[in-house]
């Protein structure tokens, strides 16, 4: 209770002093793991900082500012702007089937050209913040009863089907990664997953039925990559074949002879785990998740220290999507799982997904820098 | 269950519910922590069996022996003329290729292969330029069409020099070139919306026609590719094949032109710098020869392609890539008059008896129409015809206006583009007064109906369409695929009218007399096939008027010439139209053109000959061979 709302107005905050809180640490560490990225980029053009390295220096630039502008911000804005922000994310959603630009078999993006966008990274981000402000003022004694489970199931139920139907399983898989872990994290009862998770296994045979073909196909070729050798399953038997060969220290950077004499496909993007590990190594790859894993226990600890109920699930949550695609994506090129298709974040060349992710962390340090903070009901005031 | 156990023993305080949520966050988020690092954990236990237990046996697989895909690029169907003479095919094209990353050095390696094949400056300049630019482990292309020789030295030197790759495409080879260069057309790499479409564009041996019956028949000619499986060494060398899956060669294609009657109207187009002739096959409406002067050699460029030469043709003044005989568009000029005299006999304006006196000007309100010389009196529609009077036009044109003259310039199958496998037609215009109305938003005057009965002011109609009119027996559309010709149903788009045969006899006997009695346009054009006749119309059309005068150079200013004719007069079988551009008048330039092709296409008789039929390609899937009727 006092600490609800016997607090003084506002923790008034300058930019100074945010320059203080901030965690100077973890920025070093993402800062660390893009320039692996840059150095796996460099290598991946046979040696050359043409056509990807060069791009993707600017992109972190220009995710830098990003993730300062947010972390730096007012933390009752985004309070207040969750739920506008997701209604506004689920309506471009919704777009996309009526006026998307198709390509490749699946309408994702919104626009033309450069400028195209894709409004499912916009609801990662979304999706994150309107949980975070539904727990924030959920009265936690309401926490177990079943009716207050609906908004929330609502909020990733919804995307999550429109995700589906673009088709994009991989994002679907992402929202309720992400949607089912934060209700975990905001204490809705251990039955309740248990439940879902019995719910799950009796639906699987029916939402396969749902799956178009080359989703199929892409499951029946993980179980058995000889299926279809030259189609997906020969993505990754060759993945599985250059991180093999690397060996204990790798081949050597830029000497990758897999992933250079063009064995391997989208190696810039989705496969360069793969590449990266077949230069260095088991030592190197152990090393770039190990990275990864201090930065998402950096990330835990930042949550762990926040004081209100929004800063702890906007940076667990971004923490989630964090794990969610590093995990996704090591686990698809080392065969655990299929191919869908799944970036690793802040290393794979690609503008969508290195902006959605330093917005993430932007928020993670926003949470951070606003960790003593509490909001009052009052302050906020109406639905919004 | 602590909080209803708390409720029901009716505690004093109530709880700190806030509280334990925030510890259960706690409290679940390094639960969630720990389950991230254990499955890291998971991920490295699986790296540790890829990269540490299995990595000998996944180096052998990378060092020793590699899988490699490859897609193969089908064979692309060839085309040939009615008489079976190829025009078009693929050869096989034995190219060199340099892995720069694999060469010692580059300079060196491009100096050994020299000694074999020959490597211009320009060419070294370029592989270079390629190396540094892209990845070093993608093949750049050093020389293509090698010789059999070459190429069995280069791959016994392989080993030797690396780097060092050879392979086998194949390139698109065309006879009869130049002629053919319009309706062939020719191949290139395929446009980048295409690529997107379809993988297999990619393939750097892949080629899909972008213009003429190569586009038109795309489809069926490109085939379906095949896959390849190669062990490659980790040289990225090719050790052993390990099978394929074939592709599937595309569909070869025959055409209804006959290339000795091409090639002889491509030759007669010399010279004139702009010009294009057309033979019909009036019966069937099969195109026998349809050539369009300047023209180029497809050959220039689809293989050993020099930019240079390619940007001479495709900006050449004249521009040799248009094909003028289906997108030329000319005021027909006097053979729009057959027309004219067609439609005032079925509107019942004239008749074949009516005389009229051409004073050499017509006058309609206070707007005056020249005719291109005073005929005197006595001008029926036969000797109008015969010499070509404009006033006697003029006043037929304004009889039945220009609503009817345009409905049976439709039926005669003008100002409209043709189901014949010809891409890229232009259509043409037959106004009416709708069409003015809804293209110019102006009401129709009586001025335009009159200079539209000589075929000038907005009329304009291409060679092709000319053809088809001079063969005045609609309904089978032209075509230029032989198969095509079983083609019999009406075109349900064609606008057909009942036309009196009588009405037809008057005009035809008016072409005759054109060309065969004295006093006709084309007199000096008659045949000199003894007992066949030839019928035709010449055409003048004015290009200068009143707007454009002062910015036409000289050339410029010189009126179209044009010909319509078919042959023989009493059984027609050949229909021809000729166009030359700023050829003066058409007695003098067009007509000659015609006669001397329409002799050709006589004295061969094309036409009756059995159409070729292609053998089936091997597929079972083979095309389905037409032969045409002998008659």
């Amino acid at each position: 209770m006092r600490m609800l709302f016997a607090q003084a107005p506002a923790v008034k905050l300058d930019l100074a002093k945010k320059l203080l809180l901030l965690n100077w640490p973890f920025l070093a560490l993402v800062t660390a793991i893009v320039l692996v990225g840059i150095a796996a980029l460099y290598s991946v053009a046979g040696g050359s900082f043409d056509p990807w390295a060069s791009r993707q220096v600017l992109r972190y630039c220009f995710g830098l500012a990003l993730l300062f502008a947010i972390a730096f911000s007012d933390i009752r804005w985004w309070l207040k702007g969750a739920y506008p922000l997701f209604l506004l994310a689920l309506a471009l959603m919704a777009l996309v089937p009526l006026i998307g630009v198709e390509s490749g078999g699946a309408r994702r993006w919104l626009g033309v050209g450069e400028a195209s966008f894709q409004p499912s990274e916009m609801m990662k981000i979304a999706l994150v913040l309107a949980i975070a402000r539904y727990y924030q003022w959920l009265p936690p004694e309401k926490i177990w009863r079943p009716d207050a489970l609906i908004p929330p199931l609502l909020m990733i139920g919804v995307p999550a089907l429109l995700a589906l139907s673009q088709p994009d399983l991989g994002t679907a898989a992402l929202f309720a990664i992400i949607g089912a872990g934060m209700m975990f994290l905001a204490g809705v009862s251990w039955f309740y997953f248990a439940g879902a998770i019995a719910g799950v296994i009796v639906a699987l045979p029916h939402a396969w039925e749902m799956l178009h073909d080359y989703q199929k196909e892409r499951v029946l070729t993980f179980f058995d990559p000889e299926r279809d050798p030259l189609g997906s399953g020969y993505h990754i038997l060759q993945s599985k074949i250059a991180i093999g060969s690397g060996g204990l220290s790798g081949k050597g950077f830029m000497n990758g002879t897999q992933a250079q004499l063009n064995f391997l496909p989208e190696k810039h993007t989705d496969f360069i785990f793969t590449m990266f590990s077949e230069e260095m190594g088991f030592v190197g790859a152990v090393v770039l998740l190990a990275l990864y894993l201090l930065a998402l226990a950096f990330i835990t600890f930042m949550a762990l220290r926040c004081r209100s109920m929004f800063a702890k699930l906007v940076a667990g949550g971004m923490g989630l999507t964090l794990f969610a695609y590093v995990f996704i994506n090591v686990a698809m090129v080392t065969g655990l799982v299929p191919v869908v298709g799944v970036p690793l974040p802040l290393v794979s060349y690609g503008g969508t997904s290195m902006l959605t992710m330093m917005i993430g962390l932007g928020f993670v340090l926003n949470a951070h820098v606003n960790r003593r903070v509490t909001f009052r009901q009052s302050e906020l005031g109406g639905l919004w | 269950m602590s909080k209803s156990r708390a409720l029901h023993y009716g505690a004093k305080k109530k709880p700190d519910y806030a509280r334990r949520q925030s510890y259960r966050f706690s409290r679940r988020a390094l639960l969630v922590g720990g389950a991230q690092a254990g499955l890291f954990g998971l991920l490295g236990w699986r790296l540790h069996q890829l990269q540490i237990k299995d990595a000998s046996d996944y180096r052998l697989l990378s060092d020793e022996n590699r899988l490699m895909v490859q897609l193969v690029a089908p064979s692309r169907g060839s085309i040939r003329d009615r008489t079976g003479a190829l025009l078009a095919e693929d050869k096989e094209n034995l190219r060199l290729l340099v892995l720069p990353a694999f060469c010692k050095s580059l300079p060196e390696t491009l100096d050994r292969l020299s000694r074999i094949v020959p490597i211009s400056r320009a060419t070294r300049d370029r592989v270079k330029r390629a190396a540094v630019r892209q990845s070093g482990y993608y093949p750049v292309l050093v020389a293509e069409g090698l010789t059999w020789r070459q190429f069995a030295l280069l791959n016994v030197l392989a080993p030797q020099i690396p780097g060092l790759q050879t392979d086998r495409s194949a390139y698109r080879k065309y006879y009869h070139a130049r002629p053919m260069a319009h309706l062939v057309g020719y191949v290139g790499m395929a446009g980048k919306g295409e690529v997107d479409l379809d993988p297999v564009m990619r393939l750097p041996g892949f080629r899909a026609g972008p213009v003429g019956r190569e586009r038109t028949f795309d489809e069926e000619l490109r085939g379906t590719p095949g896959t390849q499986k190669f062990e490659v060494d980790s040289r990225g060398r090719v050790v052993r094949e390990l099978g394929a899956t074939p592709s599937t060669p595309g569909k070869d294609l025959v055409l209804s032109i006959d290339h000795h009657l091409q090639t002889m109207a491509q030759e007669r187009l010399k010279e004139h710098r702009v010009a294009s002739v057309v033979v019909l096959d009036v019966e069937t409406g099969g195109i026998l020869a349809l050539a369009s002067t300047p023209t180029f050699d497809p050959n220039d460029v689809v293989f050993k392609v020099d930019p240079k030469a390619w940007a001479r043709i495709a900006r050449a003044q004249d521009q040799p890539l248009q094909n003028r005989a289906i997108r030329g568009q000319y005021p027909p000029g006097s053979t729009f008059k057959v027309v004219t005299a067609l439609a005032g006999l079925h509107a019942g304006v004239i008749d074949a008896r009516e005389t009229m006196r051409c004073p050499g000007v017509y006058r309609l309100g206070r707007a005056r129409f020249r005719c291109w010389k005073a005929h005197g009196g006595g001008i029926n529609v036969h000797q109008a015809i015969k010499q070509s009077c404009d006033v006697y036009f003029y006043e037929t044109a304004k009889r039945m206006g220009i609503d009817h003259l345009a409905a049976v310039a439709r039926h005669l199958g003008m100002g409209r583009v043709y189901d014949c496998g010809l891409p890229g037609q232009k259509q043409g215009i037959i106004p009416d007064v709708a069409w003015k109305r809804a293209h110019l938003m102006e009401p129709w005057y009586g001025g335009e109906t009159v200079i539209a009965g000589i075929g000038q002011g907005f009329v304009s109609s291409t060679p092709l369409q000319l053809a088809v009119m001079a063969r005045g027996s609609p309904p089978a559309a032209p075509y230029c695929r032989s198969s095509s010709c079983l083609r019999t149903t009406p075109d349900p788009e064609w606008p057909l009218l009942q036309l009196d045969p009588g009405h037809l006899e008057i005009v035809r006997r008016g072409m005759i007399g054109v060309v065969n009695e004295p006093g006709g346009t084309a007199r000096r054009s008659a045949l000199e096939i003894p007992d066949v006749l030839m019928a035709g119309k010449t055409g003048t059309s004015q290009v200068v008027n009143a707007r454009n005068e002062h910015k036409l150079s000289p050339y410029e200013r010189e009126t179209h010439a044009l010909f319509v004719a078919y042959a023989p007069a009493d059984k027609p079988r050949y229909a021809a139209a000729c166009v030359v551009e700023h050829g003066g008048g058409g007695s003098r330039a067009a007509a000659p053109i015609v006669k001397d092709v329409m002799t050709e296409a006589l004295l061969r008789d094309a036409a009756k000959r059995p159409v070729f039929a292609a053998a089936s390609t091997g597929t079972g899937s083979g095309r389905i061979a037409v032969v045409e009727d002998g008659g």
